[in-house]
């Protein structure tokens, strides 16, 4: 029998059902991923095993005996230990006093054990030795740390709470390539050990390289339960959707060879943690930033964007004199930026889709009166393009999925017809058919004549759209990979340095 | 646009048609209490829901809801947006357009253009050290509070002076159409005029933009520094403006006239729907709590209780109206 | 020298002194400052006495500040301790007077009176953790109805407390003046609190709530208790105030809640939450005390005294919020 068991849990938010009836069963010293798309329910599930959500039906059994669990505190007291997506760190306190936030050690009542605490702390941190990258030390505040390091932190967090069940969603999301390593080999130290794992990824690779047996869910229902060795990755996105779809990458397409212009030049752009990057960007091209994480990437974007300071380097678009100063000047001058942390930096969430859509179309063209009605008028062919599925513009964007709001997003940027969009890793955490469709839009603005710049951390998406490849590596670029030359190998490869 | 606020929907139902979304609409809750309330105080006192008495009640809301317009803007902005010197700009107001008048008819405009001039100035340092030097709004406008009430001593040596002209005092409590004062006109203008700017103005959408999320508000363009000046800017000249109508109302200042408006300015915002946090809500639900809180306020002066049981009346109505509205989400999804 | 290495000088002075950590050190600074200003303008306010009947007169405000500090931490905020010092100050007086006077009557008055502050403040947290009010209309409201109460109970200013009471607390103990022990009281409780797990988890919870809920603090119990320590430590104030003024008056306390906001952003506590101590708010309250002082012994005019300080005060707390930025 399993260490955690449950059975027929299901989870409505008002008319929104996130589980219809989920079954899970973990036994100990195995690693057991859950997969399924955006909205399949497997953060939902893993809340309600956490105890921040409470499910409307189901039980839970650990070791056999059914447990209610009401709260964090409880899913504590039961043995079980947390990673989440959403960090949950205090940015204000430092890494050893956020490794204990639940779990002080104490000496006496209600008094803290420094000493103790400081042993463990050190203890811990010495696991990631080598790979934690500048300024990582028990004393730096979260909030100058990088995402990257923030990610070790509620890595390191969750062992410090020495669960027997421990549920791991999304845990390398920020990691880098040798960071993911030394986590893994954590991860079947502690399998090893006779821990129960839960581990959720969006990776393929990732998946069969540290998985033991996984479960597929699909709009709320456990679908497949499987060992890892004896199934594909085929087979498991096929479980995932539910139907046979095309592969994500459909080959680079031609670039048209009647655009032959330059749009943009870049010459030796300096920043903060940019180190000289120069490029030029055609007409009618999607050219594609790659790397490891916190290379320059996004920030790179942002600078040409206006959003980000510069301290060296000339941008020159074609039609102006100057680098854009701010993003409005940005916007004015054909440029558009899709941001992939679509909560943070997109969605206005409690607006209309309608105030949603127009923001960057009314600094675009100074507009200080507006009718809603023309407005309306104006981008309704954009919102037919997209295929977007809503009730109204009216409307608020919460009551759309996650990729439906992403392509409200993109939908604001496409009304203003820029020459040049800028997207920052678009594609996170949005489902498959959205991901789909986002392809084919960007295939009919390049062949409209619209160019992009498309960062990617998922390297199957950045091999199969873009052109050309720019691999980013301490805020430089290291390699240009065109044609033939875009495989993962020469693409890893490059990420690391390594130059041809 | 101000619908529903869909996180509470969507956090807080448990069932599939969930009733309560509906008592959530910001107009329906202060409405719904406004009727209530009046048949109280009808049946507590016979008259006190005569058309007269609604009138003279409504003149009341009128100031009021006049400072709670400025109020609004501001913390519809977001970013804890907040303006805690309205009731000092009042004051300050109120004797710089008495001064000017100085009971002469014909200086009521420049009186007008003094007191709302000068609240438009104030609110634009506030803005400034909101936006430039950072300062928290609840700070700056606390401290800026201090500065006018010191600055007022100093210009009156504590003894008030100025005098409202006749045409003002009149136009704010006499009749000027169907039995109606000018000043309820104006608070109609008022209206519009908000509703025109929040709905038909990129301005009033930026607004939103920047109560909700600003760091996305900035990446499609927005200037919100400009924004946040301009929105403190407003609040401040609504004060001003409000200042002259106080005076036209009592006919003299006193020092410290304006304070009591500070509080429930932004009491009738929170209850007319638009959260502390911004980014949702409208005017017309501030219009209707405005109207409320003078309506609570005297029925408690008719219902001839002692100051103590006043206070503690409308303090606990307060609190069971926090009931319905500035409730935070809960801690779970 | 030139402008740059200055420059970085600077900043590699407040790095060490990690600013983050001690939010209180410029508080400190700025109180050293404006009591050599006022020691130079008017020598005699050097003398112990004088010393003494400063900290007599900051003593309220101080513990005020300090019990805001707790709330503030956890990015609440309470408005109503001016009704709270109402309410014990009445409550307290009516007490002692009505048991006749005695020592007895006047422990029973004064374990009333923080009886009540308790209850205030429990009743604020009960408000704000469970029934998820905000805090800033709600807290509003309590401390409207406080006031009530305390018109209520005392109609009338003017209820004289003991003799005993106020003399005792007026007197030396040991050759040191009462309330030097009061505060010295204070300042050792302080330090012990700093040490328990508790101010830990309060800072988080301020920090990042979600998070703090998510690690399994007990956020809803840490929210009432920072409220009802804010209510215990404006009790006592309510008690300095009734040895200081040996009276009961139901309007006492309107003035200081925004005070003791404002001593709180001046000790270097952020209002966010998350980051700030009680220590600096201690330095917060005796600088708003202080600048007071000086813009009186400077000679200003009496009509620009209230400007020239409220100018000084808003200096001061755009000063404090940047110093805190670092």
């Amino acid at each position: 029998m399993g260490v955690l068991e449950v059975k027929g849990v299901d989870k409505h938010f008002g008319a929104v059902v996130a589980l219809e009836s989920a079954d899970l069963e973990v036994k100990r010293g195995e690693v057991h991923v859950l997969i399924g798309s955006n909205g399949s329910g497997k953060s939902t599930l893993c809340k309600i095993i956490a105890g921040s959500v409470i499910p409307d039906a189901g039980e839970i059994r650990i070791g056999g005996t059914v447990t209610a669990i009401n709260g964090p505190q409880d899913a504590a007291r039961a043995g079980i230990g947390v990673f989440y997506q959403e960090l949950s760190l205090v940015p204000q306190l430092s890494v050893e006093e956020n490794l204990f936030l639940a779990a002080l050690p104490r000496r006496g009542p209600g008094l803290v054990d420094r000493a103790a605490m400081r042993r463990r702390a050190e203890a811990l941190v010495e696991l990631f030795a080598g790979v934690t990258g500048d300024g990582f030390t028990l004393d730096a505040l979260i909030q100058d740390l990088r995402s990257d390091q923030r990610q070790i932190v509620e890595v390191l967090k969750v062992l410090a709470t020495d669960a027997r069940i421990i549920i791991f969603d999304e845990p390398t999301s920020s990691l880098d390539k040798r960071q993911v390593t030394v986590f893994f080999n954590l991860v079947r130290e502690l399998r090893d050990k006779g821990r129960a794992i839960i581990f959720i990824s969006h990776r393929m690779d990732e998946i069969f390289e540290i998985g033991d047996r996984v479960t597929v869910l699909r709009d709320g229902l456990s679908v497949e339960c499987l060992r890892i060795a004896e199934t594909d990755q085929d087979a498991l996105v096929q479980h995932m959707v539910g139907s046979r779809i095309a592969p994500v990458s459909a080959g680079p397409h031609q670039v048209r060879n009647d655009y032959d212009d330059t749009l943009l030049a870049v010459e030796n752009l300096c920043g903060n943690r940019l180190d000289g990057v120069s490029f030029e960007l055609r007409r009618g091209e999607i050219l594609g930033f790659g790397g490891l994480h916190g290379q320059g990437q996004s920030l790179a974007l942002r600078i040409l964007f206006g959003a980000e300071p510069t301290t060296d380097g000339k941008i020159r678009l074609t039609g102006s004199s100057r680098r854009p100063s701010k993003p409005a000047d940005a916007i004015r001058k054909g440029l558009a930026y899709l941001s992939g942390d679509r909560n943070r930096d997109g969605v206005l969430l409690t607006r209309s889709i309608l105030e949603n859509l127009v923001a960057a179309d009314l600094t675009k063209h100074r507009r200080f009166f507006l009718s809603p009605r023309s407005l309306i008028r104006k981008i309704t062919p954009f919102v037919n393009r997209l295929k977007m599925r809503f009730s109204g513009f009216a409307a608020p964007i919460s009551s759309l999925s996650g990729g439906n709001q992403q392509k409200a997003v993109i939908g604001r940027w496409l009304t203003i017809q820029p020459n040049i969009l800028l997207m920052d890793d678009p594609t996170k955490g949005i489902d498959l058919h959205s991901k789909t469709d986002l392809y084919q839009i960007m295939r009919e603005l390049v062949a409209e004549g619209v160019s992009i710049i498309l960062y990617s951390s998922e390297d199957a998406e950045l091999l199969g759209v873009a052109d050309r490849i720019l691999v980013f590596n301490g805020g430089r670029i290291v390699q240009q990979l065109e044609g033939g030359q875009m495989t993962a190998f020469n693409l890893y490869q490059a990420a690391y340095g390594v130059t041809a | 646009m101000a619908g529903v606020s869909s996180k509470e929907v969507i956090a807080g139902a448990r069932s599939k048609f969930d009733p309560t979304a509906l008592l959530r609409l910001p107009m329906v809750i202060p409405c719904l209490l406004i009727v209530i309330l009046l048949i109280l105080g009808e049946t507590a006192s016979p008259g006190f829901a005569s058309p007269g008495q609604i009138v003279k009640l409504l003149t009341l809301a009128a100031l009021l809801g006049t400072v709670a317009a400025g109020q609004n803007l501001v913390i519809l902005g977001g970013r804890e947006g907040i303006d805690l010197s309205v009731g000092a700009i009042i004051s300050f107001g109120a004797v710089i357009a008495g001064n000017i008048m100085q009971g002469a008819n014909s200086m009521v405009a420049p009186a007008l253009l003094g007191a709302a001039g000068a609240g438009l100035g104030i609110g634009i340092l506030n803005g400034i050290g909101v936006t430039i030097l950072r300062i928290p709004p609840l700070v700056m406008t606390l401290g800026m509070l201090g500065v006018v009430q010191g600055a007022l001593v100093a210009m009156t040596r504590g003894i008030p002076s100025g005098n409202a002209a006749p045409a003002l005092s009149d136009f704010i409590t006499q009749p000027v159409l169907a039995g109606i004062p000018g000043i309820l006109f104006v608070w109609i203008g008022v209206g519009f005029f908000m509703a025109w700017l929040l709905s038909r103005t990129a301005f009033g959408y930026r607004i939103y933009a920047i109560g909700t999320n600003e760091r996305a508000a900035r990446l499609s363009g927005v200037s919100v520094w400009r924004m946040r000046i301009g929105l403190f800017g407003l609040s401040g000249f609504f004060a001003g403006l409000t200042s002259v109508f106080v005076l036209g109302y009592t006919g003299n200042s006193f020092i410290g006239v304006g304070d009591q408006y500070m509080l429930p300015s932004i009491i009738a915002v929170v209850l007319g729907g638009t959260p502390l946090s911004g980014g949702q809500g409208s005017y017309t639900g501030t219009m209707a709590g405005a109207f409320l809180l003078v309506i609570l306020q005297s029925i408690l002066i008719t219902l001839q209780m002692e100051e103590f049981g006043r206070q503690i009346v409308f303090g606990v109505t307060l609190l069971v109206l926090m009931l319905f509205y500035g409730r935070q989400l809960r801690l779970r999804v | 020298m030139t402008r740059g290495a200055g420059i970085s000088a600077f900043s590699a002075f407040f790095r060490r002194v990690d600013l983050a950590r001690r939010p209180y050190l410029p508080a400190i600074a700025v109180t050293l400052l404006l009591f050599s200003l006022n020691g130079f303008l008017q020598p005699k306010t050097l003398r112990p006495v004088a010393i003494a009947a400063d900290i007599s007169t900051y003593l309220p405000m101080i513990l005020l500040a300090v019990g805001q500090t707790y709330v503030v931490l956890a990015s609440d905020i309470d408005l109503s301790v001016g009704g709270i010092i109402s309410l014990v100050n009445v409550v307290t007086v009516s007490v002692m007077t009505a048991l006749g006077g005695s020592h007895g009557a006047i422990m029973a008055g004064i374990l009333v009176g923080m009886l009540v502050g308790i209850v205030c403040g429990a009743f604020n947290g009960f408000c704000v953790a469970v029934l998820r009010f905000q805090p800033i209309v709600s807290t509003f409201a309590s401390g409207i109805v406080f006031a009530g109460i305390a018109l209520w109970v005392l109609p009338q200013a003017g209820l004289a407390a003991p003799d005993a009471y106020w003399e005792t607390y007026g007197d030396n103990l040991i050759g040191i003046p009462f309330v030097l022990w009061i505060l010295a009281a204070m300042a050792v409780t302080v330090a012990l609190i700093a040490k328990l797990v508790f101010s830990r988890s309060l800072l988080a919870v301020g920090g990042n709530i979600q998070s703090a809920y998510q690690s399994g603090l007990p956020v809803p119990g840490l929210r009432i208790s920072a409220f009802i320590l804010c209510g215990l430590f404006s009790a006592i104030a309510a008690l300095c105030l009734i040895g200081d003024t040996a009276s009961g008056d139901p309007l006492l306390g309107a003035k200081m809640t925004l005070g003791s906001v404002a001593a709180v952003v001046l000790g270097g506590t952020a209002l966010s939450g998350g980051r700030g101590n009680p220590l600096g708010s201690i330095f917060g309250a005796v600088i708003l005390g202080l600048i007071g002082s000086v813009v009186f012994f400077a000679g200003v005019p009496f009509e620009y005294q209230n400007l020239v300080q409220g100018l000084i005060v808003l200096a001061a707390l755009a000063g404090g919020v940047t110093i805190a930025r670092r």
